[in-house]
């Protein structure tokens, strides 16, 4: 039973003179207990379906969706009153950028006690209170390898190091407890020590709390061996999604082959000081979208057929969206 | 901290002794003798006329001229008025207070309606009532300070006789000038009626306060709903949201410290406009304050009266602009410790 379940999310921008489609029939779930990725280009609209996730696109940007439920409740359509709610006990979310997301006048600790939600604070008076949200705040920056808290708890975003203001913002989405953690880019910046320890949390949490974790990122190896499926997204269409293991051993769509291929780490075979196999040309800009399949112009086995949208296929629960997808002849 | 403090300081002081380079250098620029221009008496005879120059240091180098006359700016003797004959340092303490109080109340003002109308409208921004707002307060921004105050004195003094014309207080009062500011004077004087005196000195504020209040009111409102909206669209507001705080919690702990902190330095621009507004209101009012004061200098040819009213008005600008920027700075987190002080 998917905890997080989007089908056909579409959103439209109105930029005046002419309406553009910056996400285009996505379709995304996460299954309760899973770590799903999200990968795919910057420009692709990962961060775009995090900000809709989350309620937090500007009103004048229209969104659709077939579905777009959480626990089978719609969160198009439930009230502000519940959809915060569901956002402030269930649904966590790290943002990219994260000297940009923490307040620049408020110390990093007193945010970070501004999220622990009121009913994990026991106590009848506000100094009781305010002691225990301290100690919360403590324990939880422990949590996400902040060693030195002293330091940091009274200290101003600007002041400290971005993966510290990072930890900071991991911290303040783990420490409501949530049931399910978006993670857009949370190593970013990162040094590859932090980064692993970072990693590891999240597994951890993963095994020990069933936290189900939508991990969006372009970091191939890091996805690769925390996830347990994962949804390719190119120019804002979804291009192929299914189990982690599934889509590596055989990707269907040339897309995911041709990311797959990108990534050195991936491939044993690759002689030295050979040239990376890469797509031709560049992920197209918003306004110049190709019509049908947004990959067209760039797949190495585009046809004719290819100027239509190709309709989501499925084997089994792997799904694709290809006219002429590889690998076909295996199954 | 203390470093700011000394930077600031340090700014304060130089500033200052431009200011009063400036003021010296008039004493020469202006048409006439400079003994004149800068003792304000005309000496009589030769005798008087050597002791003047002796006693101002003119027969000696310039540097050493301004080295005194600085000297005696902190002495108090700041010269003579033409017209009058007193002391400029008597007229300057009764007039300046006058402006500074009737700018406070104006500043007052703004605070107290600018500010909440402008966090309103920038909550509600592109709505109607924040459409209304915005223009309203852009026609009276946009309204020159003495057509404003003459309308004013047309509709309240004239048509409905609800305000008084002109002045300070009626003249009925024999109010001894202890502070300069005429609501605690009445306060700290005896045997008049408390009561009666206040309210009298109320009505004679309402119009001028109301005339150049009318103008920051409006700068104030504008500043704050463009900077409420601003930081509603930063991403630490939809990160917020995004954690589930509730609109009202947002606005209290997020928008509302980071939409004052721009406010601060642009209403110390605004400060030059307020003083501006008051000086000219008050010619209208004949509120005697130091815009009235310079008015009747500049009419008189009163050069020294000039030179002095120059420093004092620059002087009060100048330490309302640091102290307002001193303040931001360290109520501020963002700003750099090492930021240098700036006018």
């Amino acid at each position: 039973m998917a905890m997080l379940d989007i089908k056909n999310l579409t959103l439209e921008i109105n930029t005046g003179d002419s309406v553009i489609k910056a996400l285009d029939k996505v379709s995304l779930s996460v299954n309760s207990g899973e770590i799903r990725a999200l990968v795919g280009e910057s420009g692709s609209g990962k961060s775009l379906i995090v900000s809709a996730i989350s309620g937090v696109l500007p009103p004048q940007w229209r969104i659709t969706a077939d579905r777009m439920s959480w626990n089978g409740d719609n969160l198009l359509s439930m009230s502000v009153s519940q959809r915060r709610e569901v956002m402030r006990r269930d649904i966590a979310v790290v943002f990219q950028n994260p000297l940009g997301a923490m307040d620049p006048s408020a110390p990093l600790g007193a945010q970070l006690e501004e999220s622990i939600p009121n009913e994990f604070i026991r106590g009848t008076w506000f100094w009781q209170r305010s002691q225990q949200r301290r100690k919360i705040a403590i324990s939880t920056m422990h949590k996400v390898g902040i060693k030195q808290h002293k330091r940091y708890i009274h200290a101003f975003p600007h002041q400290v190091s971005a993966d510290i203001v990072q930890k900071f913002m991991i911290a303040m989405a783990l420490v409501s407890q949530p049931k399910l953690l978006i993670a857009d880019d949370p190593t970013r910046g990162m040094e590859p020590t932090t980064k692993t320890q970072v990693l590891k949390l999240f597994t951890r949490l993963n095994q020990t709390r069933a936290l189900s974790i939508l991990f969006v990122s372009h970091d191939l190896l890091a996805i690769a061996s925390m996830s347990h499926s994962m949804t390719v997204l190119y120019a804002g269409q979804t291009v192929e999604s299914g189990r982690m293991k599934h889509l590596r051993k055989r990707p269907l769509h040339p897309y995911t082959k041709a990311l797959l291929d990108s990534a050195p780490s991936f491939r044993t075979n690759l002689p030295p000081k050979s040239s990376l196999p890469t797509l031709d040309g560049s992920i197209p800009t918003l306004q110049h979208m190709p019509i049908g399949c947004r990959l067209g112009p760039r797949c190495p086995r585009a046809q004719r057929a290819c100027v239509s949208t190709p309709a989501v296929r499925r084997i089994h629960d792997h799904t694709y969206s290809c006219h002429f997808p590889l690998h076909m002849e295996k199954l | 901290m203390i470093r700011i403090l000394v930077r600031y300081s340090v700014l304060f002081v130089l500033t200052l002794l431009v200011l009063t380079a400036l003021s010296f250098v008039l004493a020469y620029l202006f048409p006439g003798d400079v003994l004149v221009n800068l003792s304000g008496i005309t000496p009589e005879n030769e005798v008087q006329r050597d002791a003047l120059v002796r006693q101002y240091r003119l027969d000696q180098s310039y540097l050493i001229q301004f080295w005194h006359y600085l000297q005696q700016l902190m002495n108090g003797n700041w010269g003579y008025s033409f017209t009058s004959g007193l002391p400029l340092r008597e007229e300057v303490g009764l007039a300046l207070p006058a402006t500074i109080e009737i700018s406070t109340y104006a500043m007052l003002m703004a605070l107290f309606i600018g500010l909440p109308v402008g966090y309103y409208a920038g909550i509600r921004s592109y709505s109607l009532s924040d459409r209304t707002i915005n223009s309203v307060s852009l026609i009276s921004y946009s309204v020159p300070v003495f057509w404003l105050a003459l309308v004013l004195i047309l509709f309240f003094s004239l048509e409905l006789g609800v305000a008084p014309l002109s002045g300070r207080i009626s003249l009925m009062f024999d109010i001894p000038s202890v502070t300069g500011f005429i609501l605690i004077d009445i306060l700290l004087s005896e045997h008049i009626d408390h009561g009666l005196a206040l309210r009298d000195a109320l009505h004679h504020l309402l119009l001028p306060t109301l005339a150049i209040g009318t103008i920051t009111t409006a700068a104030m409102i504008r500043i704050t709903r463009r900077s409420v909206i601003d930081v509603l669209q930063k991403p630490y507001i939809a990160a917020a949201r995004a954690r589930g705080l509730s609109r009202p919690q947002i606005f209290v702990r997020h928008v509302m410290r980071n939409a004052s902190l721009p406010i601060l330095p642009l209403m110390a621009i605004q400060i030059t406009t307020l003083i501006t507004n008051a000086m000219i209101v008050e010619t209208l009012f004949s509120w005697p304050g130091i815009g009235n004061w310079l008015i009747q200098a500049i009419y008189q040819r009163d050069y020294p009266a000039l030179r002095i009213g120059m420093l004092a008005v620059s002087t009060l600008v100048i330490s309302l602009t640091i102290l307002v920027d001193m303040f931001n700075r360290m109520l501020d987190p963002g700003r750099e410790r090492f930021e240098r002080g700036a006018i």
